[in-house]
């Protein structure tokens, strides 16, 4: 079954133009743009700020992608199972 | 099916792709065992209740059971809903029957593991008798009880749950019944597993399901969530957000209320979230093995 997806950003990882905020590890969030609903849960929530909200798209957005730091609290509390965070270190 | 999926999913030009084998690693078993082509979900934006199917779903995948072992039984009401985005064996059953249901489904199938998902109104006024017998009779059935307090689907009526004083369409001057006590009242009625959490605390649910589902004999997990869209608004309690901020705020571990000085402790207005009974009792289903073989001793 194919499950194709949007995600914010290219894979930081091997970018090299992004830099770590801070040591320890990193994730990145990708955000299912189809099935957010733009509840604001996570950007509420996010202790890091990497998330936003997006007026004209309605819902949220990556905008701090170098600050994450795989905490797990998005995609465990959203309620539409949109978000994923990958982690590496 | 899979042009459905596309289309759900068409990729925005600004936006890049990553190969498929990076996608999933924290969140992978969800990926697993929901059903992707039915989302996005019918709840409101924000509800609790796609956090407790998070939360049972990484809880199943944690104990390791497969899917085919495993079947859902859900009533009416918005929880009810769940099991059409799990991939799991699914019943939908009558209003406020799921448990009546379940415990037939246990009989005729011990081996599986049976999970009841109600709401609080499914499971305690139109299920109420079937929810205090099965937890009586000792049925190896785990019962989710969501409970945010109102009957949110049919439009805000008040609840067994709903507070004293709380609004509800149905009450637009405060509700002057009391609320029934879910845990207490599964305690007493006799089952073997009760436990109580948040959404916002959805680690420390997905341990008490984990738990409850692999006790033998009836366990219950009170999953405490909220309505934003009928009671939220009824009772001016604000957004999604601030009602998820108001259960971190108003609730309190059960370590930390058995620590409280006796009148603190009579004074204490918060919600005790916790494990609160965890007993051991034979289930049903093995004391109706001992009849079987009881019935057919006697008969050679």
């Amino acid at each position: 079954m194919i499950e194709a997806t949007t995600v914010e950003q290219p894979n930081i990882a091997n970018s090299p133009t992004a830099q770590p905020a801070r040591k320890g590890p990193r994730g990145q969030v990708i955000i299912y743009a189809k099935w957010c609903k733009g509840c604001q849960i996570c950007v509420e929530f996010c202790p890091m700020g990497v998330l936003a909200f997006a007026q004209d798209l309605d819902r949220a957005v990556v905008v701090a992608a170098e600050k994450c730091t795989a905490c797990h609290f998005c995609d465990t509390h959203c309620p539409d199972l949109a978000i994923v965070v990958k982690r590496f270190d | 099916m899979s042009e459905h999926i596309l289309t759900a999913h068409d990729l925005d030009v600004s936006e890049g792709q990553i190969p498929r084998e990076n996608w999933f690693e924290s969140s992978e078993t969800l990926s697993k065992l929901r059903k992707s082509k039915k989302f996005p979900t019918i709840w409101c934006s924000g509800c609790g209740i796609g956090i407790v199917m998070g939360a049972l779903i990484r809880a199943i995948d944690h104990l390791g059971i497969k899917n085919d072992e495993v079947a859902l039984v859900a009533g009416i009401g918005c929880t009810a809903r769940m099991p059409v985005y799990m991939d799991f064996n699914t019943l939908h059953t009558t209003h406020g029957r799921a448990l009546a249901f379940a415990t037939g489904l246990k009989i005729a199938r011990p081996d599986m593991h049976v999970i009841a998902i109600m709401g609080d109104g499914d499971a305690l006024a139109i299920g109420g008798n079937h929810f205090i017998h099965t937890a009586r009779r000792n049925l190896d059935i785990t019962a989710i009880v969501v409970n945010n307090a109102i009957y949110g689907m049919t439009g805000g009526q008040y609840s067994p749950t709903t507070p004293l004083d709380k609004r509800a369409t149905t009450a637009p001057y405060g509700n002057i019944e009391p609320p029934f006590p879910v845990c207490e009242l599964a305690i007493a009625a006799g089952a073997t597993y009760v436990a109580r959490s948040t959404v916002y605390h959805a680690l420390e649910l997905d341990k008490f399901l984990a738990e409850a589902i692999a006790k033998d004999g009836f366990s219950l997990v009170e999953a405490m969530s909220y309505c934003h869209t009928t009671y939220g608004r009824l009772n001016k309690f604000g957004k999604a957000t601030d009602m998820m901020r108001s259960l971190k705020d108003n609730t309190i571990t059960k370590t930390a209320y058995d620590k409280l000085p006796p009148e603190e402790r009579a004074s204490n207005t918060k919600f005790v979230r916790g494990m609160f009974c965890n007993i051991d009792r034979l289930p049903y289903t093995s004391q109706y093995d001992k009849v079987i073989a009881r019935a057919q001793g006697g008969a050679q």
